[in-house]
């Protein structure tokens, strides 16, 4: 049985279609990318040699994909613990997402091995022409900053995240072939602490990537904010991808209207959560007015980035906030794709907000390579991503719960 | 039409009704209750202590008022202690109501039919108990009118930017919406009470509350509309309250105050405590009054399982808290965590991090999930864990701020417990009253979910 339906729910050949040009445009992108490295940056007192705009530019694009992975992980197991009927079809997606982690893995290791020193202060002060109290306070956190114990930990949410995708794509696997109930079970048992171990992992990992950024700085809802972001980023991403196979066989005969208003439900709470998060951290911070607290916003407000700030609650928050009330909308699979895209995009512009500024200390500035990154990296994963779409069919044939979650009038 | 029924078929667990009841047999034994049984006897002892402690609150408020707050233990460095920590502690324990009636409704979660009343009763009564504080602890509370904002000769404006303020319309609002979704859904169940009732005076007053409810589809109609929207409304205020709450705290520089983690931790702290007290409350019930049929082993599971998930994002907001404490470079904040941990108040850190860091691990297995005598202790470990909590966060971080010379020490005295122990009473009055004379699950909602009530709807 199991290989009539596994070529029912195959793929679409463009999915493999896919594959060839998101892989020329990941390419041609790096090529690019590297080409920079040989490049004078930024001018006057701004100016960096290529190298540093390379790997500022590298952690932006790596943070942001690396992000649509683990929240696929997130995803993937907080869709097991809820068991919904949205979940059931959206979770060859996720699955396909999850396994793109060893390809994040591959372009850590770049970073991991040259890039530390030209972009984290507390890596190498001394360039980075630290104030004496700056030293002060790295010197005051080498417990936690420094180089072995940061490579120690990054490879630990590698390995966290890396070790659940493959139990619980393993698993996935065998459902297919087996049909055995008690799978369903499993999956669920390691989802409820692999919930547990994704949020902690996400949130040192946010700390360690992007918070150490600026040594100094702290602040508890961090970790929090990166949990909603990526798991927000992937939704959007599985939104758009959904859609996308939603007007090809064979999903056009399994995703409903209901599938996508759940979906849209959904996003909007992430949308909300994240909100939430942002603006809490933003408020405290901007009451208390603490000088070391402070200035991470005086960075993001002042010199043109001000503008950016204005546009996360606008463009990232109220108009996708207003757009996703609409029951219409949300049961519309295209309208509903496009909020998600224009979510991915904002999703984007908000890391850049977080990371970018850092780097020039209050002036507006961004280099071309901000751009070029996030797509050279993007097309590799596309391609990755796509490759491991077509592994298995597009819904979990196995699973006892399927046939209810295709149903017109399904629950929920 | 979407079938809420469809989850049962394919995860058949415990049913949310024990089978075998009918439309009429679920009236009969929810309005017994009410009407019919003899009261028992237990009911009067535990009234009677409720109600004996409720005098003890009488009694603190007036001394309090004809004396002034000195006669708390509050004082310089501690200039918020007991009346805080109580109102905070209180108000958390309303969100387990309100999550279950307006939040499980919008995501159709049916289970939450036969604990919404009694749960909404309990926010009611703890937002209650909860007002209590921050009004006496003004020190004039007639003066209390000058919170809100009102043309007056005296320019006397209150001062928006302090989260305080916010505080007043932020909960004077959830007390209004609550009890306003409380009394709609018990419409419906008045005049039920109103037609089976029969004594005279029973009839009339629970006639006049029915306000001329007649069932008809037009009432019904407008009903179900008034009851999503409320719903809807009372919504973000579940959010809103307890993060308000926290700005009361994070808005302040006191380290271990100002910390950005402040609103999810507290309001996922205010709906861990809340389920813990409905646990706490529903057990017992459940067992005196037979009521296993409708407060299945499948709630008590549920409930469980929030109060897990709950309980670990509050164990996160302690480790960001402890891991910043130390990350931060900062003295005051590294000194701060050192002091709760090792500090004159350890042991309230430690019995904290036991109660509700510890403790709730237990749920993750179901062993203690389905025994509901273990239950009804963590339950009760949870309640004084979230107690705690309060106490650590207010006292520790006040008692040894920036400057050496100005620490000190925070002495509860025996007014500070009297109103504590004065709110408890009448908290548990208001709920021996409410079990006796109204029904404490919602009658016509119950017909709904029984099996019967689908198969209708589908021949339709």
């Amino acid at each position: 049985m199991s290989t009539a339906v596994e070529k029912t729910f195959a793929a679409p050949p463009e999915v493999a279609r896919l594959q060839r040009p998101a892989l020329i445009v990941g390419a041609v992108f790096l090529l690019l990318l590297v080409a920079g490295i040989f490049l004078p940056h930024g001018t006057g007192q701004n100016q960096v040699p290529g190298i540093t705009q390379f790997f500022r530019s590298y952690l932006l694009g790596f943070v942001f994909w690396t992000g649509v992975s683990v929240g696929c992980l997130g995803l993937l197991m907080l869709q097991h613990n809820i068991r919904g009927a949205w979940g059931m079809v959206i979770r060859r997606v996720l699955e396909a997402g999850t396994r793109t982690l060893p390809l994040m893995l591959v372009l850590f290791l770049p970073l991991a091995i040259f890039g530390l020193p030209h972009i984290y202060e507390w890596v190498n002060p001394q360039g980075f022409h630290a104030t004496e109290r700056s030293i002060e306070i790295i010197n005051s956190k080498r417990g936690y900053l420094n180089v072995p114990f940061f490579l120690i930990r990054s490879f630990i949410y590698f390995a966290l995240w890396i070790g659940l995708m493959y139990v619980l794509n393993l698993w996935s696997r065998e459902q297919d072939r087996t049909s055995e109930h008690g799978l369903i079970k499993k999956m669920q048992r390691v989802s409820g602490p692999g919930l547990g171990i994704f949020i902690l992992s996400v949130t040192f990992a946010s700390i360690d990537w992007v918070m150490s950024l600026e040594p100094e700085w702290f602040s508890t809802i961090f970790g929090l904010l990166f949990v909603a972001g990526w798991n927000l980023s992937a939704f959007s991403f599985v939104i758009v991808v959904m859609f996308w196979l939603s007007e090809r066989r064979p999903m056009n005969e399994v995703l409903l209207p209901r599938h996508f208003h759940d979906l849209g439900k959904l996003l909007l709470a992430f949308v909300m959560l994240w909100a939430y998060f942002a603006f809490s951290q933003y408020l405290i911070i901007w009451a208390g007015n603490l000088p070391e607290e402070i200035k991470w916003y005086l960075y993001r407000t002042r010199g043109g980035w001000g503008w950016v700030g204005i546009l996360l609650p606008i463009l990232h928050f109220a108009i996708p906030f207003l757009m996703l009330l609409s029951r219409d909308l949300k049961r519309n699979a295209s309208k509903l794709a496009a909020v998600a895209l224009a979510i991915l995009v904002m999703r984007f512009i908000d890391l850049v907000w977080i990371i970018v500024p850092e780097f020039h200390k209050g002036a507006f500035a961004m280099s071309w390579m901000d751009v070029v990154s996030p797509v050279a990296i993007g097309g590799l994963w596309l391609a990755y991503f796509a490759w491991q779409l077509q592994q298995r069919p597009l819904v979990p044939t196995g699973d006892s719960r399927l046939a209810e979650a295709m149903e017109e009038h399904g629950g929920h | 039409m979407e079938h809420p029924h469809q989850e049962e078929r394919v995860h058949a667990t415990e049913p949310v009704v024990e089978p075998g009841y009918t439309f009429s047999s679920v009236t009969d034994k929810i309005s017994s209750i009410v009407l019919r049984r003899r009261t028992p006897l237990w009911w009067f002892a535990g009234f009677a202590v409720a109600f004996v402690l409720a005098q003890v609150l009488l009694l603190s408020i007036t001394y309090l008022v004809f004396t002034g707050i000195g006669i708390f233990g509050t004082n310089v460095p501690v200039g918020w202690a007991m009346p805080i920590i109580n109102f905070v502690w209180w108000i958390g324990i309303g969100h387990a109501g309100t999550l279950i009636s307006a939040i499980l409704l919008l995501l159709r979660q049916e289970w939450r039919t036969s604990i919404n009343r009694f749960a909404e009763a309990m926010t009611l009564f703890a937002v209650a108990c909860a007002g209590i504080y921050p009004v006496f602890h003004l020190g004039r509370p007639w003066l209390a009118y000058w919170l809100f904002p009102y043309p007056n000769t005296m320019n006397i404006w209150p001062q928006f930017r302090s989260p305080l303020m916010w505080d007043v319309f932020a909960v004077s609002t959830y007390g209004t919406v609550s009890a306003l979704f409380w009394f709609i859904g018990l419409i419906p169940d008045f005049a039920t009470l109103r037609d089976r009732a029969r004594s005279r005076p029973f009839q009339w007053i629970y006639g006049m509350l029915a306000m001329g409810w007649r069932g008809s589809a037009r009432h019904w109609a407008r009903y179900e509309m008034a009851y999503l929207l409320l719903a809807g409304l009372a919504t973000p205020l579940v959010l809103s309250v307890h993060t308000i709450v926290s700005f009361d705290f994070a808005i302040g520089i006191i380290p271990g105050w100002h910390a950005t983690i402040f609103p999810p931790y507290f309001v996922a702290g205010a709906i861990y405590a809340g389920f813990a007290m409905v646990l706490l409350l529903t057990i017992p019930l459940r067992k005196l009054y037979g009521l296993e049929g409708f407060i299945t082993d499948r709630h008590i599971d549920n409930m469980a399982k929030v109060m897990l998930a709950t309980g670990l994002i509050v164990l996160y907001g302690y480790m960001m808290e402890a891991f910043f404490g130390y990350y931060s470079a900062n003295q005051y904040e590294s000194y701060m965590i050192h002091n709760r941990q090792f500090g004159p108040y350890w042991y309230y850190y430690w019995a904290l991090i036991f109660c509700n860091g510890f403790t709730p691990q237990l749920l993750w297995f179901k062993f203690f999930r389905k025994n509901t005598v273990i239950l009804w202790f963590i339950a009760v470990v949870v309640s004084i864990g979230m107690w705690l909590e309060r106490f650590v966060i207010v006292i520790t971080s006040l008692h040894r701020d920036f400057l050496p010379s100005s620490w000190g020490m925070y002495q509860p005295t025996i007014w500070d417990w009297s109103m504590f122990l004065g709110t408890l009473g009448l908290f548990f009055s208001l709920l021996f009253l409410f079990i006796r004379f109204l029904p404490m699950i919602s009658i016509f909602e119950m017909r709904t979910i029984l099996p019967q009530a689908e198969i209708e709807e589908e021949a339709a």
